[in-house]
């Protein structure tokens, strides 16, 4: 890569030193005089350079940082960028001069300063008068143009004839390739491997499960030639494939069930799509087909569910739901969030970082910044949430059971309404009336002391029968201390902490904290943080009998709540002692207080002013208002999945200049990107287009047949996820950064044969198995080690460790407690959490629900899963295009100690007792041939009858887990 | 006794220069490295190369503490003095009258309901809430000009920890791990200690490995919760568990015989020692009653606030993981935003002066007593002590209420230790608090100082992920030569 590299950057100096026109061109000299040709050599041959290098990444048309373009002239003349007189003085070398030894300059702000050379340079253009040849427009250069072999139609590609090769490498073109390469890498291919590792290889490639016991058996004894390729077709056509195919491109696509940031709300309607995604890989859904059912579903198949469903890939990415009152934040949010699909599509779909543009144009690849925009006005329309999806029948359906219930329920409604009204009418001409009765002040937050004649008490209870927000409610107030006195001067707070009071109440729950809002805190001695009710009872037991004499408390002590909801206090209560907890007696209660508002007014005038016959009116009135409420809930709710919500487009898409959607350049429209608009018909729609058809446009563009990154993409997906390492080793860059093909023909002509297939896959995975570079043996070989250390050119099949998700699926498999059933919500390994933001907690214990493949659990962003995580299961916080393979000492203590671990112990030593029927060889060799596809050597043998009598079959069950033989294969 | 390193898994290693580099790179989160060098092993590379425990230049820091205040705790009502605010305490916001923070509309400007008072030699004025940090001033370089881009906390956390406001990418300890490798093989490279109130804005995000490989993540772990899975399942005696190593041992052996070259399962027999190991050392390390009653008492252990308790605890922690070769502490005093704004974090909303009276107290004592306490020990000679907020609070008040709301355009961090210079105050926000004016320095700055003293050019240290050589600094960031000392 480093070469292609070099190669590049001489390329782009070699063009830059020699621009064939520019010696003819006339000069202009910035302050007026014409000056002749060869002067401008300087210009051209050494300030350009330095300008397009190092300052017109945001000084450029379109993204005038600093209202600055240095593309051509003017600006530097109008800015007084450039003294005329002293060109020394000018304010230019001010700028990109370090201001003092090892201080930065202030110019580039991004990136390397210059070097004290290159200002020598402007200086001495500076100097010399500033000439810059008339008509000469500045451009940065990527370091890539539309040249870069990834933007290359397919080439047509013949099958190499590879003469030396053994026979059995001439049947299958991808051999011949493979061959080809091996030999001039002076290499040669291994031999087959043996077939009981094949058939463990092959199962675990295709459907991410091991092979059972009879599997091996009948496979290993069947004589038949083509007893492989009834295998691969076997698990070709198995629901699993699907399974584990679905999961690479979950990987992919980022594909998680959380919302990510602060809130990190789970998102419990998103699986439809995970099965959406097994579905068509499993029905070999024609890969042009989903990638315009990711895109444009809604248009392709408008209340389709099965077609609609695909938009999920649209918004199952991480965005912030936060919600912002500051404008300029609020429209910074958006555009992120805009950002992560570019992104996540370019780079799923093409295999280019769009999304590397969105500040400036891109710094490696022809990719424009007005060609980022116009993905972005792609997306404009695009929102997350949940929506009905669902058919027309179904929703008419719905409809006609809902409008009759609707209706009864609010005339209902407005019958209470009216009949309120009339009883409060009333209740207006008594106000005096009722209000001789409030004789004492009202209730205030930062205090309500209650006094009483001295009693013994043990026991004081509040009991509450409204809140200010709300006088109907009793519960979801606040309080931040309880007071109860003891008589005198030297009176004592006894309901304190401190004192050994303590206090009990139903509180909002905060599980991570439980702390967080406990009637504790009511007694805690500190204000500030109050108790948040969740019911209308504070019960305070005193440490011994105590004769008291006063209650006071309060929701805001220190007064600096005010009026706001945080401190929303208690409207109407009362308060009783007791001293032995049964016998309770009221010592005071706030009925002859004022009001504390107008609803609380209203309320007491309600209760008051009702007949008994109103009262069972308005009670007759609630209950057929609830019975409403019950039926129109059992009415079938439509679904409601999370899938893309589209809404108009109002304003037009500017170019952002340096990223700030608050510095609007110039307006784009929805277009294909300009490097492709060469060698294949793009497009560019009108700026009013329609949002769906955006969307759509996209992608046609991007499956139609010319266009060849889109099947090069997808065939080094599939090569990648079978030989572990994808002919392009950065399968979602195909840029100047990611790597170059190991073998550029094979990769066209994979990339050829999906397009004839069709753009199915189960043809093109059929190939790349059956041929021998993948069934070769995976046996080392130092020599061949040390030209091609990670079998990149595949003179050997690469061995791998199994992934987070196989292990747990084997470890369940082969003790025959997995529950193979498909679809539906999935299963999760955490403890969800939600008190305002969400939090998701290990598990030390997983229960039988959890016995399904990995690729149903309900995979949360920021969530540590045991064992998963551990294994490299991916955060979904960015697209994972490739797994990692780590060895970590967590793994070991994972593996060895969460309960998971043992509970399988146990389930695979069970069945090895039934089936062994108390012959300890055959439990032996029934847990090696379960666990590792093959029997034990004696030595093996011998060694676990050994450990088996001594310390039991669970413990060695457990031992065989954590054995590397078990997650490696061959 | 275990016998460490096993024979066999070492010897195994020693026996194959030619791929030890894969093994050796391979484990070099988890300590391999250390212990290599201990056997005379590995020399490393000459030119620079990741987790090596090799610098690009003579680095002034060898670890790095790290406190976090998460809920954007107030720069004006903690550390940067604003005599303007109570000149003009009531008045509007010259210019900003109508301006619309994360919440919404905001009233008058707002004095700080403390005084700040002038302490150490080098006389820096610090809100009175604070009466034994400030007896540190003249330890401290203060960043005052710091700004951010964003101004909600989830980004803003994540922000200040990996450089980038979204999630994914690799926070600072994660980066460290990622260059140096490990110093301890018994424990981890990165640990992360939350506070008893749970997980700071957008959880594990902020201590995530991102793109780096996962060995390089934050373990997770405090005073009140020991290392997941670290013990032996309960029904598993020493001696059981013994004979399973050696079984295990036996089964690895047994398979790695015709696969001698590969490596990667020489690393997995070499990560189950290091796990035991580990098994040792983290209960060592978190039993906190080894410590004198004089240095509990100083950091506040068995405070009747059991917040504190919690917090002081974590702080002692703190420093004896440091002590230990740990590389990278990141220790919380405060979490999430709770249905209470400013409650269960520093994000003083609607009631400042109730929210901070709570939690002042819990950080003061602890966080002073662990500068002490590192400082008695030598250890502040050679760690990098940094204290980190999402971003500032606005200068008036919210509009209804007597708190503050975001502001992400101007608050303060600090650093002390390593190389810094003490007592001495960088930047500084305009008169009202409101705006970075003198010496503005962003996110990237910060840590292109923390990576310069950790021996490291932030320009060089990348790593490619989809397009792009990614670092901590993004694209931006320059050295703070400034608080050098």
């Amino acid at each position: 890569m480093k070469h292609s590299l070099n190669q590049w950057l001489q390329k782009v100096t070699l063009h830059r030193l020699m621009p064939s026109s520019c010696r003819i061109l006339p000069c202009v000299l910035l302050f007026g005089v014409t000056v002749h040709a060869d002067e401008s050599k300087l210009f051209l041959e050494k300030v350009a350079p330095i300008l397009e290098t190092h300052c017109l990444r945001c000084h450029y048309p379109g993204n005038e940082e600093g209202d600055v373009s240095l593309a051509t002239p003017d600006d530097l003349r109008d800015g007084g960028y450039l003294d005329v007189r002293n060109g020394d003085q000018s304010h230019l070398l001010d700028l990109v001069e370090p201001v003092r030894a090892g201080k930065k300059p202030e110019m580039p702000e991004d990136g390397d300063p210059l070097s004290s050379e290159q200002v020598g340079v402007l200086r001495k253009w500076v100097v010399q008068g500033a000439l810059w040849p008339e008509g000469k427009v500045l451009k940065e250069a990527s370091q890539a143009d539309a040249s870069w072999w990834a933007f290359q139609a397919l080439k047509e590609v013949s099958v190499p004839g590879v003469t030396k090769a053994p026979v059995s490498w001439k049947r299958n073109p991808v051999d011949a390739f493979i061959f080809e390469e091996l030999q001039n890498q002076h290499l040669s291919p291994s031999v087959p491997t043996s077939r009981r590792q094949l058939i463990r290889r092959l199962c675990f490639d295709l459907t991410g499960l091991p092979p059972s016991v009879e599997q091996v058996k009948r496979f290993v004894g069947d004589p038949s030639p083509d007893a492989y390729e009834h295998l691969v077709d076997r698990l070709l056509a198995s629901p699993h494939y699907g399974e584990r195919w679905g999961r690479h491109w979950l990987d992919v696509i980022r594909f998680g069930e959380s919302r990510g940031f602060e809130r990190n709300e789970i998102i419990r309607n998103a699986w439809p799509f995970r099965d959406y995604v097994i579905r068509s890989f499993n029905q070999d859904k024609p890969l042009s087909r989903l990638i315009k059912e990711h895109l444009a579903g809604d248009q392709l198949g408008p209340n389709q569910p099965d077609v609609e469903i695909g938009t999920t890939f649209l918004v199952c990415g991480p965005y912030d739901d936060v919600g912002n009152q500051d404008p300029a934040q609020a429209a910074q949010i958006r555009a992120n969030t805009i950002d992560e699909m570019i992104r996540a599509s370019s780079e799923a779909f093409l295999g280019l970082t769009v999304g590397c543009a969105r500040c400036h144009h891109h710094k490696f690849d022809p990719i424009s910044q007005e060609d980022y925009y116009r993905w972005y006005a792609t997306f404009a329309g695009v929102r997350h949430g949940s929506r009905e999806i669902a058919s027309n029948a179904e929703r008419e359906q719905r409809k006609r059971m809902m409008e009759p219930l609707d209706a009864e329920r609010n005339g209902l409604a407005k019958e209470r309404e009216r009949l309120e009204i009339v009883i409060l009418k009333r209740a207006e001409m008594k106000k005096d009336l009722f209000a001789e009765s409030w004789t004492r002040d009202p209730i205030k937050r930062t205090g309500v002391e209650e006094r009483f004649e001295k009693r013994l008490a043990k026991y004081v209870r509040l009991i509450v029968e409204g809140t200010e927000s709300n006088p109907y409610a009793s519960s979801g107030y606040g309080i931040d201390e309880f007071e109860v006195w003891t008589p005198g001067k030297a009176g004592q707070n006894v309901a304190s902490l401190a004192l050994g009071g303590s206090a009990k109440g139903a509180s909002r729950i905060a599980e991570d904290f439980v702390k967080a809002y406990s009637a504790q805190l009511t007694i805690d001695g500190e204000y500030g943080a109050r108790w948040i009710a969740r019911g209308s009872e504070l019960s305070i037991t005193l440490s011994r009998p105590t004769e008291i004499d006063r209650i006071y408390f309060s929701s805001d002590r220190g007064g600096d709540a005010g009026n706001q909801p945080v401190a929303n206090f208690v409207s109407e209560y009362r308060l009783e002692v007791s001293s032995d907890g049964e016998q309770w007696e009221k010592v005071a209660d706030s009925h002859d207080r004022q009001p504390v508002n107008e609803a609380h007014r209203k309320w007491r005038w309600m209760m008051m002013e009702q007949t008994s016959e109103e009262r069972q009116q308005l009670k007759g009135l609630d209950l057929a208002i609830a019975r409403l409420d019950r039926e129109r809930k059992d009415v079938p709710e439509l679904p409601r999945w999370w899938a893309g919500n589209f809404t108009g487009i109002e304003e037009s898409t500017y170019v952002f200049i340096g990223g700030n959607p608050q510095r609007k350049g110039k307006e784009v429209v929805s277009a294909s990107l300009s490097a492709f608009d060469t060698s294949f018909e793009g497009y560019r729609l009108d700026p009013g287009a329609a949002e769906g058809k955006r969307r759509l446009a996209l992608a046609n563009w991007l499956v139609s047949s010319e266009n060849p990154l889109t099947p090069r993409v997808w065939v080094n997906r599939i090569w990648q996820k079978h030989f572990g390492q994808g002919l392009v080793s950065t399968p979602s860059d195909f840029g100047v950064m990611g790597s170059q093909p190991s073998h550029a023909d094979l990769l066209d002509w994979l990339a050829g044969q999906l397009l004839d297939n069709g753009w199915r896959m189960k043809p093109l995975h059929k190939l790349l198995v059956m041929s021998q570079a993948y069934r070769q043996s995976s046996t080392f070989r130092a020599d061949a080690a040390r030209a091609d250390a990670d079998s990149r050119f595949l003179w050997r099949f690469p061995p791998r460790r199994l992934s987070a998700e196989e292990i747990r699926d084997s470890m369940l498999k082969v003790s025959g407690v997995l529950k193979l059933e498909m679809g539906g919500a999935g299963f999760k390994l955490y403890r969800y959490l939600q008190d305002n933001v969400a939090t998701y907690q290990p598990l030390d214990h997983h229960g039988s629900e959890t016995y399904r493949r990995g690729i149903y659990h309900h995979n949360a962003r920021a969530a540590i899963v045991d064992l998963m995580t551990e294994f490299d299961c991916p955060d979904p916080a960015f697209p994972a295009p490739r797994r990692a393979s780590t060895t970590t000492p967590l793994q070991a203590l994972t593996l060895l100690n969460h309960s998971f671990t043992l509970d399988m112990a146990k389930a695979l030593s069970n069945q090895l007792d039934q089936d062994s029927a108390g012959d300890e060889e055959r439990w032996v060799t029934l847990a090696y041939s379960r666990s590792y596809g093959r029997n034990p050597t004696e030595s093996e043998l011998q060694k676990a009858l050994a450990f088996k009598a001594d310390l039991g079959g669970v413990l060695f069950c457990r031992a065989l887990f954590n054995s590397n033989e078990f997650i490696h294969i061959d | 006794m275990m016998k460490t390193p096993t024979q066999s898994a070492w010897q195994a290693l020693r026996n194959r220069r030619g791929f030890l580099h894969d093994v050796y790179t391979g484990l070099a989160g988890v300590g391999l490295t250390a212990l290599l060098r201990q056997e005379g092993l590995a020399d490393g590379p000459r030119t620079w190369e990741p987790g090596f425990g090799q610098t690009h230049h003579l680095p002034k820091a060898s670890r790095v503490l790290q406190i976090f205040c998460p809920g954007a705790a107030s720069h004006m009502d903690l550390w940067e003095h604003k005599p303007g605010l109570d000149q003009w305490h009531g008045k509007p916001l010259p210019g900003e009258e109508a301006f619309l923070s994360f919440q919404g509309k905001n009233g008058n400007l707002m004095r700080s309901p403390w005084p700040f008072v002038a302490r150490g030699q080098s006389g820096k004025k610090i809100s009175s809430m604070l009466p034994y940090m400030a007896r540190h001033v003249d330890d401290i370089a203060f960043f005052h000009g710091m700004h951010s881009k964003t101004n909600t906390h989830g980004p803003g956390c994540v922000f200040m920890n990996t450089g980038h406001p979204t999630e994914g990418f690799p926070s600072t300890g994660a980066w460290m791990s990622y260059a140096l490798g490990s110093a301890n093989e018994n424990l981890p490279t990165y640990v992360a200690i939350p506070d008893v109130r749970g997980e700071p804005p957008n959880g594990k995000a902020n201590w995530s490995n991102g793109f780096l490989p996962a060995r390089h993540q934050a373990i997770l772990m405090s005073a009140q919760q020991p290392i997941r899975n670290l013990s032996r399942p309960g029904v598993v005696s020493a001696s059981e568990e013994q004979r399973t190593r050696s079984l295990i041992e036996f089964l690895n052996q047994q398979h790695a015989e015709d696969r001698s070259g590969d490596s990667a399962l020489q690393a997995r027999m070499a990560a189950y020692e290091l796990a035991a190991r580990m098994q040792l050392s983290a209960p060592e390390v978190s039993d906190l009653s080894r410590e004198p009653d004089s240095v509990r008492k100083l950091y506040g252990v068995g405070d009747s606030n059991t917040l504190k308790d919690g917090y002081a605890q974590n702080c002692i922690l703190a420093r004896r993981l440091l002590e230990r070769g740990v590389r990278y502490v990141n220790l919380y005093c405060a979490s999430r935003a709770s249905g209470v704004d400013g409650l269960l974090n520093w994000d003083a909303h609607k009631t400042l002066k109730s929210d901070y009276e709570r939690h002042c107290p819990i950080f003061d004592q602890p966080t002073a007593a662990l500068l002490t306490d590192l400082k008695q020990r030598g250890m502040l000679d050679d760690t990098l002590v940094l204290w980190t907020t999402e971003f500032g609070r606005m200068p008036t008040h919210q509009e209804g209420t007597s708190g503050r709301d975001h502001n992400p355009d101007g608050f303060t961090c600090w650093m002390a230790g390593a190389g810094v210079k003490g007592g001495m105050s960088y930047g500084a926000t305009d008169q009202f608090g409101r705006r970075a004016a003198i010496n503005p320095t962003t996110v990237w700055d910060f840590y292109g100082t923390v990576l310069h003293l950790l021996g490291f050019d932030h320009e060089r240290l990348s790593y490619y992920y989809n397009g792009f050589d990614r670092r901590l600094t993004d694209v931006h960031g320059g050295v703070v030569r400034d608080v050098l000392a």
